[in-house]
């Protein structure tokens, strides 16, 4: 299996530290000087911003981590297009201002509806307005929750013997102990997780298994599989939402945990694994804040398909396109991994983590996963 | 013992008369009674075929009336009227009781009927099918009443049976009403009496068409046009097309006391001098009476008489539709589906095959309700007749599919084939002697004459609608960039300004560059005063323009126009006329209008709006001037349109640039967070 890179990611410097930074309104505002000056200057309105394309990856060897490249694409007032999205962005830009004024936060869903407001410049779809706020992160090299944007509470959930304390919204302080102190969900990660906001306090586990599926995890749960390999199981909920994957980083970093990462067997869980390990390309600008180099692959793999004999699916038409465009992906360009996605194209199968449920509820945790971690060396 | 009969006496024995029931029995698929379905559509278009004919021959404009009702579980009643001449009492018997009697085999003429057995063979249908007689309602203009016969046809005579006869008032000065019951199914649909008299109405939109559907439902083709189409003229026949017995019987029913008076006046074509080298060639003195000219020597007199260069058939034996008509037959008829676009019809010259004249014309409708995932409509029409059956083996078809359509704008597989789209395409082929494939008269035969013919029409009714779709994709750009500089500048120049704290700049010198086009806008408008049509021209480029601008129209229409302000050049045989505009400066704008007399038929699509001064990608509304114009330029404009051609053939600035909004965030839909 593809190991990670090998290099332990240097620690996140206090520059990279998240919080609404006094100076976050001003890059905004110099967006606006630029297109006042272009307009007064009887020229086209434009912008130049990196492309965000897979094309446009590239692999940052001192981080261990893919983030954007040089690559450059113009959003000019030429095209409807881009002539709508420049008027979005003022759009935004005020809008932020605002709320800095008055103090308060919104919601990207609160955006989303706050633009019905701003008749022709209103966003079509919570996707439009999620991209150009991920614009304005990489133009203004601030995060969205330095313009005061953040995503609703739906965390991963955490299950294992670790300790945290956490500031919660009343500024009360609680010390939660991530088995002890939660019930059957476990403790829900809030959409941030920065030092603020959570302390690490202790833990007696060995690592930290990312699961995909909610019903992996309650077997592992039920099986007591945390407790006997002093584990923590983290359920990344399909994709893993910035949070999850900003925990995960935290963990390895000052926990110094190793993460495995145990998803569905088909191409788009190498996605979910691509992008807690190497950087999601849409978040690419992020990458040394979001991405955990170390985190390693465990299965489902094409050859567990073939060597536990699960009960599997033909690869549709999609999974077969989503599996060629990895091939082009530079992020998958490692000799194992595209010797994965070859063997995936080749047997034409994919199968779920519960196709193990195949050889009985324990077989899980007493034989694929302890076989596939001593194969690892975690256990 | 007497000796057996010899093979020629058996053959002898078995030797009669075969009667007409026999041969309707065996030829009922090529005269379109093969089932109760068609042969109601049969019915109906050939007794609709003969009062359009007899409308036609009489001048008056056609009012028809069919009227369609159950009788029974599988009959149904028939009643087709006609605002006609009438038919004189004594043709009565023979034109509806007996097969092959007709006025037109003979008459070289563009009609409907050419055989004499159309409506003698629905007759012979209804009688064989339900016993019942033909109800002939007939009055001619000079007789006070009309008279009514009931008519069998006598099978082994082919000679008419006169049941009873009466004589009755009738509320109208002339006219026809023949009355059936046959063996018959009423469907809607396909190939059906309604499609048959809506196709008819579209080719006839002189005529007034009503359909009286057997569950009460009145359908009612209104009339377009208050015009009888011209007469076509009889014309004499041409050598070229005649057969060696046409050339028997000519010469024996002729008055002409010789040879060369006959050449020269019975035949079409032949000149005096032309007629002295057939005869010469034909071996034949030019004053030999033409009744003794028999056997050897009439085809000796053929083969000269296609030997020697002869006058080409002259098409006044036709009756085209004409492309005013196409137009406003297909706009009447189709109205429900509101096209996007009415091609300018294509009215070919006439041609000549064999020894007759033909035309081929295409009309074109593009877009509205039209269905754009299927293939094309296609109404065939001989002779104003539509032809419903055996579209594939039509030449008409035929040259369709082998035409590659995607150069025109329609889908098509691999370039051949029916294309598919929004389109309808109307084609009418026009001659004093159509070649069908059959005596069914439902498709017409291939042709390489008739296939150039129609191949040229059908290409100038494609280039029209490429024109017409090159357009609109030019007017949706436009239209967006409308939207940028009207919508969305003005409100991205405010949310700057406001927040940078500094006054709105101005914003001409931006708009001009996005824009940069020159914009011609043109609308039709009608008022009780009269119809206008103005003309906006504004400048949305970054620089100062001189232009000079031009108009095609109609030639008849641009007679009747008022320009204002006055043109600095027209050729009012061509139907044209142009302006030099005043210099523009970047936004400037100016006026030009055209101003009809109420009512006139005018529309958008009558104008051709051209400017020279300026390349095409500059230009917006109206296309660059044609080559072939040859009109005299000012010097400025000459000067402009030369920087023009050097701006045009600089690389555009930004060009290269990726577009940030269209690049593919690939993997990204995925890997949400
Ligand atoms: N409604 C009518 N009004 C006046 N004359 C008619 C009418 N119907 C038929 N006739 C005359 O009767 C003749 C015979 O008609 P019929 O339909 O049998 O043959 P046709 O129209 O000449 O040829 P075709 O067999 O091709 O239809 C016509 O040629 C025409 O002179
Ligand atoms: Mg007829």
């Amino acid at each position: 299996m593809p190991r990670s890179r090998a290099r332990a990611p240097p620690k996140t410097t206090d520059e990279d530290e998240p919080r609404v930074r006094a100076d976050a309104l001003q890059p905004t505002l110099a967006l606006a000087e630029a297109i006042y000056d272009q307009l007064d200057a009887g020229e086209i309105p434009r912008m130049r911003l990196p492309l965000r394309t897979k094309q446009n990856l590239s692999f940052q060897a001192r981080d261990g981590v893919w983030k954007l490249g040089r690559q450059l694409g113009t959003r000019s007032a030429r095209k409807l297009d881009g002539a709508l999205m420049l008027l979005r962005t003022f759009y935004l830009v005020d809008f932020i201002n605002e709320m800095a004024r008055d103090k308060k936060t919104s919601t990207l869903r609160e955006l989303y509806y706050i633009s019905e407001a701003w008749e022709e410049a209103k966003f079509h779809s919570e996707d439009e307005s999620n991209l150009l706020i991920e614009d304005l992160e990489v133009l203004c090299t601030r995060l969205r929750e330095d313009f005061r944007l953040h995503p609703e509470e739906n965390g991963a959930s955490v299950i294992g013997d670790l300790t945290i304390r956490e500031r919660n919204r009343k500024g009360i302080v609680k010390t939660i102990n991530c088995r002890d102190d939660v019930g059957d969900g476990g403790y829900s990660l809030p959409f941030n997780v920065e030092k603020e906001k959570i302390e690490f306090v202790s833990t007696k586990a060995k690592f930290v298994i990312a699961i995909e599926c909610g019903g992996m995890v309650d077997r592992l749960a039920e099986n007591g599989f945390d407790e006997e390999h002093e584990a923590i199981l983290l359920h990344l909920k399909g994709q893993p939402a910035r949070s999850t994957r900003r925990f995960l980083r935290r963990v390895t970093e000052e926990l110094k945990l190793p993460v495995v990462v145990f998803t569905d067997g088909d191409p788009w869980s190498f996605r979910i694994y691509a992008s807690v390990a190497y950087g999601a390309i849409k978040t690419a600008h992020l990458s040394s804040y979001l991405a955990t180099p170390s985190a390693e692959f465990l299965g489902v793999t094409a050859s567990d398909i073939e060597n536990y004999n699960l009960p599997s699916d033909h690869l549709s038409e999609q999974d077969i396109r989503a599996l060629q465009a990895e091939l082009t992906d530079p992020r998958f360009g490692t000799p194992d991994w595209r010797a994965e996605i070859e063997l995936m194209l080749k047997n034409g199968k994919k199968a779920e983590q519960q196709s193990l449920a195949k050889y009985g509820l324990n077989y899980v945790t007493e034989h694929y996963l302890p076989e596939k971690l001593t194969e690892m060396g975690i256990l | 013992m007497a000796p057996p009969p010899t093979i020629a006496q058996q053959l002898a024995a078995k030797q009669r008369e075969i009667s007409v029931a026999e041969f309707f029995e065996r030829n009922r698929q090529i005269l379109g009674f093969d089932n109760p379905q068609r042969s109601l559509l049969t019915t109906v278009k050939e007794a609709t075929d003969n009062g359009l004919d007899a409308c036609e021959e009489a001048g008056i404009l056609p009012e028809i009336l069919v009227e369609i009702s159950k009788e029974g579980e599988d009959r149904v009643h028939v009643s087709v009227e006609d605002n006609g001449p009438g038919i004189l009492r004594k043709e009565i018997p023979n034109v509806f009781a007996r097969l092959l009697y007709g006025s037109r085999f003979h008459s070289n003429r563009q009609a409907r009927g050419q055989q004499g057995i159309g409506i003698s063979a629905a007759v012979l249908y209804a009688n064989l099918t339900t016993a019942r007689p033909a109800k002939i309602t007939s009055k001619v203009e000079e007789e006070e009443a009309a008279h009514v016969l009931d008519l069998f046809i006598d099978t082994q005579k082919n000679q008419p049976r006169v049941a009873s006869e009466d004589v009755v008032l009738w509320d109208r000065p002339h006219g026809t009403k023949i009355e059936l019951v046959l063996k018959a199914r009423y469907v809607r649909g396909r190939q059906s009496p309604y499609e048959y008299l809506r196709g008819t109405a579209i080719v006839n939109p002189h005529a007034r068409i009503v359909l009286v559907e057997p569950d009460g439902t009145r359908v009612t083709f209104e009339r377009a046009t208050e015009e009888c189409p011209p007469i076509a003229k009889e014309t004499l026949p041409h050598p070229y097309g005649l057969e060696l017995g046409e050339l028997g019987y000519h010469l024996k029913g002729t008055k002409r006391p010789t040879c060369v008076e006959f050449l020269t006046k019975d035949l079409q074509g032949v000149s005096p001098r032309a007629a002295k080298e057939v005869l010469v060639a034909a071996n034949l003195k030019a004053s030999t009476p033409p009744g003794s000219v028999q056997g050897e020597a009439q085809e000796r007199l053929l083969t000269a008489l296609r030997g020697v260069p002869l006058v080409a058939p002259s098409a006044d034996g036709l009756s085209p539709i004409g492309a005013m008509l196409i137009k406003r037959g297909l706009r009447n008829v189709l109205g429900e589906v509101r096209p996007d676009f009415f091609a300018p019809p294509v009215s070919r010259p006439a041609k000549v095959r064999g020894g007759f004249p033909f035309m081929v014309e295409v009309g074109l409708v593009y877009g509205g309700a039209l269905p754009a995932d299927q293939p094309i409509q296609i109404l065939r029409f001989a002779n104003r007749v539509p032809l419903l059956f055996q579209q594939g083996a039509c030449a008409i078809t035929n040259a369709i599919s082998n035409m590659d359509w995607r150069r025109y704008g329609l889908d098509q597989k691999s370039g051949s084939g029916l294309p598919s789209g929004p389109a309808l395409l109307l084609v009418h082929v026009a001659s004093t002697k159509i070649p069908f494939t059959s005596e069914a008269k439902e498709a017409i035969a291939e042709d390489p004459e008739i296939d150039r013919e129609l191949t040229l029409a059908l290409q100038g009714a494609a280039r029209h609608l490429r024109t017409h779709l090159s357009r609109r994709t030019r007017r949706d750009l436009a239209s967006e960039k409308f939207a940028i500089i009207l919508k969305i500048l003005p409100k991205l120049a405010e949310k700057t300004s406001h927040l940078v704290g500094k006054p709105i700049p101005d914003l001409i010198p931006v708009i001009t560059r996005i824009m940069d086009v020159v914009n011609v806008e043109t609308s039709v408008t009608s008022a009780a005063e009269g119809v206008r049509v103005p003309v906006e021209i504004t400048n949305y480029t970054p620089r100062a323009r001189v232009l000079e601008l031009f108009v095609e129209l109609p030639a008849e229409l641009l007679a009747h126009a008022t320009l204002e302000p006055a043109p600095d050049g027209t050729e009012a045989a061509l139907g044209r006329a142009w302006w030099t505009l005043p210099k523009l400066a970047p936004s400037g704008r100016t006026h030009v209008e055209l101003r009809f007399p109420p009512r006139t038929d005018a529309e958008a699509n009558d104008f051709d709006w051209y400017v020279a001064g300026i390349d095409e990608a500059h230009l917006l509304g109206a296309d660059p001037l044609p080559g072939d114009w040859e009109v005299r330029l000012p010097r400025t404009i000459v000067e402009a349109a030369e920087a023009a051609a050097e701006e045009a053939r600089a690389p555009g600035a930004g060009e290269e640039e990726v577009d940030y909004d269209a690049a593919e965030s690939s993997a990204s839909a995925a890997e949400d967070d």
